[in-house]
């Protein structure tokens, strides 16, 4: 008897079709919901926020007033914070994908004694929280005397570990060992062949771990939380906080919470527009034609 | 004066020798075929003469100079990759300056040569393109290009006809043929196709498991091969090797109850016993040293193949020049041997005339 498979057409596929893409919907309105929520909580004054339905507007529609307030309260110390945070995460964004692409192309490329050791202390890193290490990141930064600075948010982000374990695993694929050879014979150094010939066949591994790094320096709360005390070099995560726990303090407290709402709405856009225009970048193909496969 | 000289290169990773004791010496302007099978260690002994690897014993030396501990670049060659290695993001004019460029060389030289050598291999239309533009025949004749403007002592070409289909691989390696004639270069080529070893090559080196095996011109190791390995090694069809034992009159030929007669006696210890396809004759059943039946007819235009077996054997190839049309399958033929142009092996595997 012929051995019959299964094919698109099967009643059975069509099934597990709808089932996958049931669960993509639920996810995807969980996901969904709190920025709704977000962009709708930062267009109502204060009482609206805790007397009309969540997820949808109000009629009193004051998103213009909210996002005024938002950049004048306290002297503007919101686009200082905004400021703030963009630099920081573009220059450990930036930091971290250079210094994860040299580790990864070392481990990719070269052998060399402890290699194997020293991988697996980037793969344990991988796997320790953040939380854990932010007492020991503050210890050493109060001894150096780097605390309260932007040195004391940047430095630490510049280290990435799970950066150095996807570019290690791009450049494995990325790009042949003859192409490296083909450089030697033409009598470029090793940094040379990196430099003018490998970095470029990386850019898709390198945007990856650019915007992974960008999006969390961008999002990072705990660590500017406790190695910063002063408003002025707050990232927008811990100010936003701050106003949040001043609105909710004691007896009254500021009346801050609409301002707060659009204050995360405005957090979250630029990171946003940064995967967009980044995505043409994301198209792999780079190395097409110069190795036959 | 060898140009390249090679004194007890040895190769091993870890425990695992890779390349055995090898001595060599090439020419100037000589074309070196490494030929061998897969692992038979050609590549790698390409690799150790270019400088990419490391011997881990024995000596390299280039125009009398000993550069075992210089890398590749220093060593003045060029090597042609198989899977042309070119620099993708850069266009064939930049892939063919790189090299030039690294050793800082005047703009105008630059050009000057870079220009000459896309005039030699017709890529002028083709300069401002990147490699994914291009076909495999042309990526090729860049890879080429690259090598060519460095002006090297020799050129090193890593089985760079493996990735072209049939028709194209006919029509480069009469390209690389012409080129050698052309620049009169010094050139080492690794392959495991025999036939671009027998069709390119000055002189042969045939490789197995990382010791030589022969060294010799192409026809030379065609018609006196030093052993087993290399007669049936060169040469398509490969060569019929049968079991056979020194008799009265000539040679018996195991499993087959016929004997070849010698012109003089076979020498005591000869094992085995070597014809090539085209100096075997069909003729009419009885009329020939030893009878068998054609099993399978192959039919090309230009040669008939049979494969014919005989007793105990199978599959004994005899060529026949244009098409045979008398031989068809299951015919009961006689095979009649030339016994000048026998080859005889010992137990050890090698020629023993």
């Amino acid at each position: 008897m012929a051995i019959v498979g299964k094919s698109s057409q099967s009643p059975g596929f069509q099934r597990n079709r709808l089932l996958m893409t049931a669960v993509l919907v639920v996810y995807f309105i969980y996901t969904f919901i709190p920025i709704l929520y977000v962009i709708t909580a930062a267009s109502k004054t204060n009482p609206d926020l805790f007397s009309t339905f969540g997820l949808w507007f109000s009629n009193d529609f004051k998103l213009w007033d909210n996002l005024h307030e938002l950049f004048t309260i306290q002297n503007g110390i919101f686009l200082q914070w905004l400021w703030n945070t963009f630099y920081y995460a573009v220059i450990s964004a930036v930091g971290a994908a250079i210094f994860s692409t040299l580790a990864g192309y070392a481990f990719a490329k070269y052998e060399f004694v402890g290699k194997k050791f020293v991988f697996a202390l980037v793969l344990g890193a991988v796997m320790i929280p953040q939380t854990a290490l932010v007492i020991p990141i503050f210890l050493l930064l109060s001894k150096v005397g780097l605390l309260n600075t932007p040195f004391a948010v940047i430095l630490p982000s510049l280290v990435f570990p799970p950066g150095v374990f996807l570019m290690r695993a791009y450049i494995d694929e990325a790009i042949s060992n003859e192409i490296i050879d083909a450089g030697r014979v033409d009598g470029a150094g090793e940094f040379h062949i990196f430099s003018s010939l490998a970095f470029r066949m990386l850019m898709p591994g390198f945007t990856t771990v650019l915007i992974l790094a960008f999006v969390a320096s961008w999002n990072n709360y705990f660590l500017p939380l406790v190695v910063l005390n002063s408003t002025e070099h707050f990232p927008v995560t811990v100010g936003l906080a701050n106003w949040y726990a001043s609105a909710t303090a004691g007896s009254g407290g500021n009346l801050l919470y609409t301002t707060v709402m659009a204050g995360a709405l405005v957090s979250i856009l630029p990171v946003i527009i940064a995967f967009l225009i980044m995505q043409r970048f994301w198209q792999g193909g780079l190395q097409a034609g110069g190795v036959k496969a | 004066m060898a140009v390249i000289a090679l004194k007890g290169v040895k190769k091993s990773f870890g425990n695992v020798s890779i390349i055995g004791d090898v001595n060599l010496e090439i020419a100037d302007g000589e074309f070196v075929i490494f030929v061998g099978p897969s692992g038979s260690g050609k590549s790698t002994l390409l690799r150790l003469v270019a400088g990419l690897e490391d011997c881990t014993g024995g000596q390299i030396f280039i125009d009398g100079n000993d550069v075992t501990n210089l890398g590749p670049a220093e060593r003045e060659l060029s090597m042609v990759f198989q899977s042309y290695a070119l620099y993708p993001t850069k266009t064939v004019r930049g892939n063919m300056s790189f090299g030039l460029e690294v050793a800082k060389l005047p703009k105008a030289e630059i050009n000057r040569r870079v220009d000459a050598a896309a005039a030699v291999l017709k890529l002028e239309p083709y300069m401002e393109r990147k490699p994914k533009a291009l076909s495999g025949g042309q990526r090729q004749r860049v890879a080429i290009g690259r090598a060519i403007v460095r002006e090297p002592v020799a050129f090193l070409f890593d089985e760079p006809l493996s990735n072209l289909d049939a028709a194209l691989r006919v029509e480069m390696r009469i390209e690389i043929a012409k080129l050698h004639q052309r620049l009169d270069a010094t050139m080492i080529y690794v392959t495991h196709d025999q036939v671009e070893a027998m069709t390119l090559a000055d002189k042969i080196v045939v490789l197995d498991r990382g010791d030589i095996q022969q060294v010799g011109s192409p026809m030379e190791l065609y018609d006196h091969p030093a052993n087993l390995f290399v007669a049936q090694f060169i040469g398509s069809p490969k060569m019929n090797v049968m079991a056979a034992k020194p008799s009265s009159g000539g040679l018996a030929v195991a499993d087959t109850g016929g004997t070849i007669p010698l012109p003089a006696a076979a020498p005591a210890g000869v094992v085995n016993v070597g014809a090539r396809p085209e100096e075997i004759s069909i003729v009419p059943e009885g009329e020939g040293h030893i009878r068998g039946t054609v099993d399978v007819v192959e039919r090309l235009g230009s040669d008939t193949f049979a494969y014919v077996s005989v007793g105990g054997i199978e599959n004994l190839t005899v060529r026949i020049v244009g098409n045979a049309a008398s031989i068809a399958v299951g015919q009961k033929i006689g095979l009649k041997f030339t016994p000048e142009r026998l080859h005889l092996f010992g137990a050890d595997g090698k020629t023993i005339r």
